[in-house]
């Protein structure tokens, strides 16, 4: 369960101060996987970091019971000097986890071959993505935040990434942020719209699409 | 509990990825952290005897500098190497459960531990290859290193968050510090300075942290004007001014 007390938090760039949620409440269930839906620019983003608690709010508060992830496929703490081994037993020893059971998972995942041993730096975008995508998969989470599904790797890598991620729907929710609908319908059960600094919670997600949608209309 | 044991663990991997991130892929490794700094009080100290006929204290040049330069890099390598801890992890702060105070902690740690490998290496040799038998007063040497630390740790948390805050700031710090080398009586006593400026120079914390070092190695050294009441009051004010704007800048900590 994630839920949100009297949310606020305001983005401030240069003076300007906006808000992205103002005393938003709402709670979100376990067992329901959550769809953002919300116009460029209206913090979608944001409220992914602060619901895994990387950025804090002004006022308020939110409650999270269960692990949340740092956002799938999140490449940012890779060290370009440290090989892919080094920075996979990083963030076991950060988590927590089995430091040689997640090696021995990202390592098959990956398919990364003998590079997974040499420095991240030498690695293509496509390698570094799917060493990100390997580990945001070994390690286990109630919640899976996502920001904008991207595939990587060929025809192949794309199916194995989809049975893997399947598999883990199964015990855990996602809360998903997508520019598209198509996604967003495929993967929630339920819908959250951002718009002006409120939160809306829709039980089914075709409401919270129609409602958006409508919110683009308007302008 | 948990939540403490969580935080040594994130410590425990920073301090893990800073050793083998600092430089990098160099052959060697973590060795040239320590060869860095000893090959240079080394070199330092050879051109220094060279220079100067006889020290100000006892009767080895090498071991004159080598204390001095030494007791100032506890501090002085720890503020420098400290103040960018918490810019250089930024990236790891997108995970929710590392704390800027995790990446400064794993900085400290590591930092005391090369100085003093450092200071064991180079005041060891001295000392060994020295004719005269020498005495050490450990009390005094660990007080002085204990100060120079909490000073270090408390100047870079402040540093870490205004340098963030006030980029000027930064060229105006790193100015304002480069003298302080000389000033700080690495290869002078401050005893030996005549009467008006004699006040002036032991204002400066470093001055009696090196004292006190000295006092240490040297124990007919008398160190006057060594003050450690005015070295625990600056060095614990600056760790609590420290821990006070650490506290309250979390979001300027985490780029928000």
């Amino acid at each position: 369960m994630i839920r949100f007390e009297q949310a606020t938090k305001y983005a401030r760039t240069k003076g300007i101060k906006k808000p992205i949620i103002e005393d938003a409440s709402l709670t979100m269930n376990r067992g329901k996987s959550v769809g953002l839906l919300g116009r460029n620019g209206a913090g979608k983003s944001t409220l992914l970091r602060l619901i895994a608690g990387a950025i804090k709010l002004d006022r308020g508060r939110i409650i999270r019971r269960g692990k949340i992830s740092w956002p799938l496929g999140f490449q940012g703490s890779f060290q370009g000097s440290m090989t892919g081994e080094q920075n996979v037993r990083f963030v076991a020893r950060i988590y927590g986890v089995d430091t040689e059971q997640l090696i021995d998972y990202v390592e098959d995942f990956a398919e990364l071959g003998p590079f997974f041993k040499a420095p991240v730096g030498t690695y293509s975008s496509g390698m570094k993505a799917r060493l990100a995508f390997g580990l945001s998969m070994g390690v286990n989470f109630d919640y899976y935040l996502v920001d904008e599904i991207t595939a990587v790797g060929d025809a192949n890598f794309k199916k194995k990434c989809q049975a893997v991620f399947e598999t883990k729907l199964r015990d855990s929710d996602l809360i998903m942020v997508s520019h598209s609908t198509s996604t967003i319908r495929t993967y929630c059960d339920c819908g959250v719209v951002l718009e002006k600094g409120k939160l809306t919670y829709y039980e089914d997600v075709e409401d919270a699409i129609r409602a958006h949608d409508k919110n683009m209309k308007e302008g | 509990m948990s939540y403490v044991f969580a935080h040594f663990r994130v410590v425990g991997a920073l301090l893990v990825r800073e050793m083998s991130t600092r430089f990098g892929s160099k052959p060697g490794g973590y060795i040239w952290a320590l060869l860095d700094p000893a090959a240079h009080i080394l070199l330092m100290t050879f051109i220094f005897r060279a220079i100067a006929r006889a020290p100000a204290l006892g009767t080895s040049f090498a071991l004159f500098f080598a204390t001095g330069y030494i007791a100032f890099q506890f501090y002085q390598a720890m503020t420098s190497y400290l103040n960018s801890a918490v810019r250089a992890n930024k990236a790891l702060l997108s995970y929710p459960n590392v704390a800027p105070i995790d990446a400064v902690i794993a900085r400290f740690v590591l930092q005391v531990g090369t100085t003093t490998l450092v200071a064991l290496i180079v005041l060891g040799t001295i000392v060994a290859t020295m004719r005269v038998e020498t005495s050490l007063h450990w009390p005094a040497i660990l007080e002085a290193v204990a100060m120079a630390c909490v000073c270090g740790l408390g100047v870079a948390m402040v540093n870490s968050v205004l340098f963030l805050r006030y980029p000027l700031y930064e060229q105006v710090f790193n100015i304002a510090n480069r003298p302080l080398f000389l000033i700080s009586g690495v290869f002078f006593l401050p005893d030996s300075i005549p009467a008006p400026y004699h006040d002036l120079v032991l204002l400066n914390p470093l001055v009696h942290i090196i004292m006190g070092f000295r006092q240490g190695f040297y124990p007919e050294y008398r160190a006057i004007g060594l003050d450690m009441e005015y070295l625990y009051g600056f060095a614990f004010l600056t760790l609590f001014a420290g821990m006070l704007v650490f506290t309250f800048s979390s979001k300027t900590l985490r780029n928000e």
